[in-house]
């Protein structure tokens, strides 16, 4: 592993900053979640948002795609929707005499996946194959998705009926679940003040692009990891399988515990957020920042109650 | 044993914490990794019966593995049941229950009942302390390097079960089978250095601290009474009787008579021991003497052999050529048999001096009259045949001449497997069958010369061995024992030795040249090439190897090494504080190399640690899950005029534990100077504490 220079780190967490004021001024009182968000994207990893709606999810993943100058796209999930919609379709094109590939709104750099509990399995599986393996194969053949690829799926945990919620083992393809939460009076007053957000996307002169974004992904799996860290990951993750003596104080709702592979994509969400804080190393406390968002919806109860798990964990497990 | 404490502790709070599957598997393996060493010198029947019941719980265990929730327990009356079977079926087999061999097998039964009934981590120890004991039983029977090599498996089990009791199986602590095992063999090679210390420096104390206990008839050897058939059924064993390092030259085959037992009464037809015997006086040592060391193997009687004939007393609690040997252990009798006060029931070290004669001057004018008795009964023909030789011959030596030429000149026949006669062997022998071994040759001959007049005795010992050129050191086995005759010839006993005459090789060569291929010869004394002889000869010298130097590293020999390094000179409180500083220092060092290391990779934790104190004197302590930096952000907004302190603190103490390794040299220590420096512009924790606003 090449030790990068810290000026370098520097320069990378100025522009990250540049762009999360430019976010914040779109998707108000919300910081933290936005640099949550940019890290997961930084991460190579999918987001998962759990929340009512209104309270600007699709604008969330709008702005970071204009922000970052990459495209677009937004699927509504619904529950007549079929695979070939998210992925696309074979034509047959008379005038070629052959079948024509018309991609999919998957073919994009940001993919908005709206309602996603409202689609049948069967479509929701198709999405996340293709999230994990950053391809799709249709009518035999196999189609690479654009690269930077990030899914920003968003999941309505009140309106249940009728809905398809995803299982267990889908939500681990998602590196984070995050709820946006109602705005707080300050930011909700400027809000209501400022007119339409939307409107001010459309303002939004690209910060970086695919490349740039590309090289940020690089950096982050570059940065360093001590194995004091390993240690504490490893003592995070014992304590939530649940280890007597590890955390005596720890709620029941977390006995599910986390995986190996969710252990991994810990220190990957705790690398691009270090990255995204100007540090050349990762410390304990980017881990605590990124864990509450990555561990959630891996511990039993859902996200809600996962993440308030994932918190009572952090307290209860000594840095080492 | 801190598990002991620790399962006493908390039974006095809570239930005692319940053995886990793995460590019951653990003591399991430990149990039968000590049953198997001991289990060759037990009944089958009870080496079986012990390890099946270790079976047994392991049957347990896996039937608890299918139906989790309800653990099978073997009601404690069945156990009962099981100890008090096994005391009488233990009785029934040895005759008595009170005893060294008996004890240990019932020791060695008990230990797998206390296994089908251990629970709790507390058995568990003690399981630990019983097998330790039993571990050490196989060393009765031997304390070969074999032997030590058996009970080495089961020390590291040992280690390894240990290690689980300490640390439960679900504990984030628990070792894999195979990091515990070898977790355990790099303590002991760690301790090594300390028990060859302590090998050498911690006095030996004369007598055995604690003799090994000896069970008498466990071994063979020469006894105090020659039948026939005794010494020929003593030939067919392979054990090795005793091992002879010389200091020069190595005597002809022919000369190497080692005297044991003298026999001088005769009833018929068995030879035994005079009752009494006077002390007699040794030959002088002079030019053409031999100095040699024997290594005696324990055989349970008082007989010590050395070469004809002794001219030094054997003792083994004084082996210095300058120390003046104790008069205590051993004394010669008036046969010019050497005996020790006590029977030898342990290996035996002792220097002797002998010197290469076969004769000596009577011990009492006179004395021959008691070797003339026989009885008054039987054997008529031999009495016939000695009264005709004394007719014959006139003088003593022609009496002798003439035997021993009468033997020449009939067709006798040397064998391992004579006929048994039941009336008058003598007579069925000498005249009848003609076949017999160096027993009956010997018993003959005497006979013979009692009838003739001539006062004689029957010798026996052991008469050759092998050369082992691998040690460079003589084995005698115990199918080197031979028995020979003495006459008292013009006030001298000389050595006569009918079997010689009958069959010269025997003497000159060994007993599988005088034997036909057909005769039950030991194996390893028919050898004499190959690779099977080869190799036995190089275990043989491993074996004296080891009884030389580290079972048969006594007091004397630990003074002797004292006195060439020069430490004798100190007292046993000064040596002991010595060893105790060595051994100190061995553990300093084993430590301190690892601490070392991590001394000066983690100075920045010691450092941080000073500074988190602190704070948490001034009132504000780290919580145990704050990462610096954030603690450092804490702080600052508590004592904001300290802020670059705080900042420069953690950051240079966060860059230290989790930045990327500083391959630059210097720039650790510039980072850990930073943090010093910072700490050191931090005021003292009173100071603090009013500083906050």
């Amino acid at each position: 592993m090449s030790v990068r220079p810290a000026s370098q780190v520097v320069s990378v967490a100025q522009r990250a900053q540049a762009i999360l004021r430019e976010l914040s001024r779109i998707v108000v009182g919300k910081d933290d979640t936005l640099k949550l968000a940019l890290a997961c994207m930084i991460a190579r990893g999918h987001l998962l948002i759990e929340d009512i709606p209104g309270v600007g999810k699709s604008t969330l993943a709008q702005a970071l795609a204009s922000a970052l100058g990459l495209r677009y796209a937004r699927i509504q999930f619904t529950s007549d929707l079929l695979p070939a919609d998210v992925l696309g379709v074979s034509i047959y094109d008379e005038r070629a005499s052959a079948f024509r590939f018309h991609a999919g709104p998957i073919f994009h750099s940001v993919v908005l996946a709206d309602e996603i509990n409202r689609a049948p399995p069967k479509t929701q599986s198709a999405l996340l194959e293709a999230m994990e393996e950053r391809q799709v194969s249709i009518d035999g053949e196999t189609r690479r998705l654009p690269e930077p690829f990030f899914v920003i799926a968003t999941q309505n945990p009140v309106e249940q009926i009728g809905a398809y919620p995803l299982p267990e083992s889908q939500l681990d393809r998602f590196l984070m679940a995050l709820e946006l939460g109602y705005p707080d009076p300050a930011a909700e007053r400027e809000l209501l003040a400022g007119g339409d957000r939307r409107a001010r996307i459309a303002d939004l002169s690209p910060l970086a692009d695919a490349a740039t974004l590309a090289e940020w992904q690089r950096e982050a799996a570059a940065l360093h990891v001590a194995p004091a860290l390993l240690d504490y990951v490893q003592a995070l993750l014992a304590a939530s399988r649940g280890h007597p003596g590890a955390t005596p104080t720890m709620d029941a709702g977390a006995r599910r515990g986390l995986s190996p592979r969710a252990g991994l994509m810990l220190l990957n969400a705790a690398r691009a957020w270090a990255l995204v804080g100007g540090r050349p190393m990762v410390l304990p406390e980017d881990v605590q920042a990124v864990f509450p968002a990555v561990a959630g919806h891996r511990l039993a109860g859902g996200a809600r109650a996962g993440a308030l798990s994932a918190v009572a964990l952090l307290r209860a497990v000594p840095l080492p | 044993m801190t598990t002991v404490a620790r399962g006493a502790r908390r039974r006095a709070t809570a239930a005692p914490p319940a053995l886990t599957a793995a460590q019951t598997r653990w003591i399991g393996a430990m149990i039968v990794c000590a049953q198997l060493p001991q289990a060759p010198h037990l009944p089958w029947w009870i080496a079986g019966f012990g390890i099946a019941l270790v079976g047994l719980r392991f049957v347990l265990l896996r039937r608890d593995r299918a139906r989790p929730g309800a653990p099978a327990r073997i009601p404690s009356w069945t156990l009962v049941l099981f100890a008090v079977a096994a005391a009488l079926a233990v009785r029934a087999s040895y005759g008595y229950l009170v005893g060294r061999d008996p004890s240990v097998a019932f020791l060695y039964i008990l230990i797998a009942i206390k296994f089908l009934e251990a629970r709790t981590v507390r058995d568990g120890s003690v399981l630990v302390a019983l097998v330790s004991f039993l571990l050490v039983t196989p060393f009765f029977h031997g304390q070969s390097p074999v032997a030590a090599l058996a009970a080495l498996p089961a020390l590291l089990v040992l280690g390894a079960t240990l290690d689980a009791l300490a640390r439960p199986a679900d504990s984030p602590f628990a070792a894999a089978p195979r990091a515990a095992i070898l977790r355990t063999a790099r303590l002991f090679v760690q301790g090594i250095p300390i028990a060859a210390l302590m090998f050498v420096l911690f006095p030996r104390i004369a007598g055995p601290l604690w003799g090994v206990p000896f069970e008498a008839g466990a071994t063979t050897g020469l006894s105090d009474s020659m039948a026939p058939g005794s010494i020929s059924e003593l030939s067919l064993s392979d054990a090795v009787a005793f091992r002879v390092d010389f200091d020069g030259a190595v005597p002809p085959p022919a000369q190497r008579y080692w005297r044991g037992p003298v026999l001088s009464r005769f009833d018929g037809r068995a030879w035994t021991m005079a009752p009494r015997t006077a002390p007699g006086t040794l030959a002088r040592f002079g030019a053409g003497g031999l100095a040699y060391t024997v290594t005696l193997e324990p055989h349970g009687k008082p007989w010590l052999f050395a070469l004809e004939l002794p001219a030094s007393l054997p003792d083994p609690s004084g082996g210095g050529e300058d120390e003046p040997p104790a008069r205590g252990y051993a004394f010669v009798s008036s046969d010019q048999q050497l005996l020790a006060r006590v029977p030898v029931t342990q290996v035996l070290r002792y220097r002797q001096l002998s010197m290469l004669r076969d004769a000596f001057p009577e011990a009492e004018r006179g004395e021959g009259a008691d070797f003339l008795r026989l009885p008054s009964r039987g054997n008529p023909r031999t009495m016939e045949l000695g009264r005709d030789l004394r007719a014959r011959g006139g003088s003593d030596a022609a009496v002798v001449a003439a035997a021993l030429a009468w033997f020449r000149a009939e067709p006798f026949f040397y064998t391992l497997m004579p006929p048994l006669a039941e009336r008058d062997p003598v007579d069925a022998f000498l005249f009848d069958t003609r076949r017999g071994f160096c027993e009956h040759f010997a018993g003959a001959f005497v006979v013979m010369m009692r009838a003739a007049g001539v006062p004689a005795r029957v010798v026996t010992g052991y008469q050759g061995g092998e050369w082992n050129p691998r040690g460079g050191y003589l084995i005698v086995r115990q199918s080197d024992a031979h028995a020979w005759a003495e006459v008292l010839v013009d006030g001298t006993w000389r050595r006569v030795d009918p079997t010689a005459t009958v069959a010269p090789s025997r003497i000159e060569m060994g007993l599988s040249y005088a034997m036909a291929d057909t005769e039950p010869v030991p194996l390893f004394a028919r050898l004499d090439s190959g690779w099977l002889k080869t190799s036995q000869l190089a275990l043989d010298a491993l074996n004296h190897a080891w009884r030389t130097h580290v079972v048969g590293f006594n007091r004397e020999r630990q003074r002797k090494l004292w006195r060439d390094v020069g430490i004798d000179r100190f007292a046993g409180w000064q040596l002991a504080a010595l060893a105790a500083a060595l051994g100190v220092a061995w553990a300093g060092i084993a430590l301190g190399l690892i601490g070392l290391r991590r001394a000066t990779l983690d100075r920045e934790r010691a450092l941080w640690s000073q500074a988190c104190t602190r704070l948490a004197q001034a009132g504000l302590p780290r919580q145990p899950h704050e990462g610096p930096i954030a603690y450092a952000a804490r702080a600052s907004r508590r004592w904001p005029q300290f802020a670059i302190a705080f900042s420069a603190i953690a950051e240079s103490y966060a860059t230290l534990r989790y930045g990327p390794p500083r391959t630059r040299p210097g720039e650790r220590d510039a980072l850990v100077a930073t943090l010093a420096r910072a700490i050191d512009v931090l005021p003292a924790a009173g100071d603090l504490r009013s500083a906050a606003s």
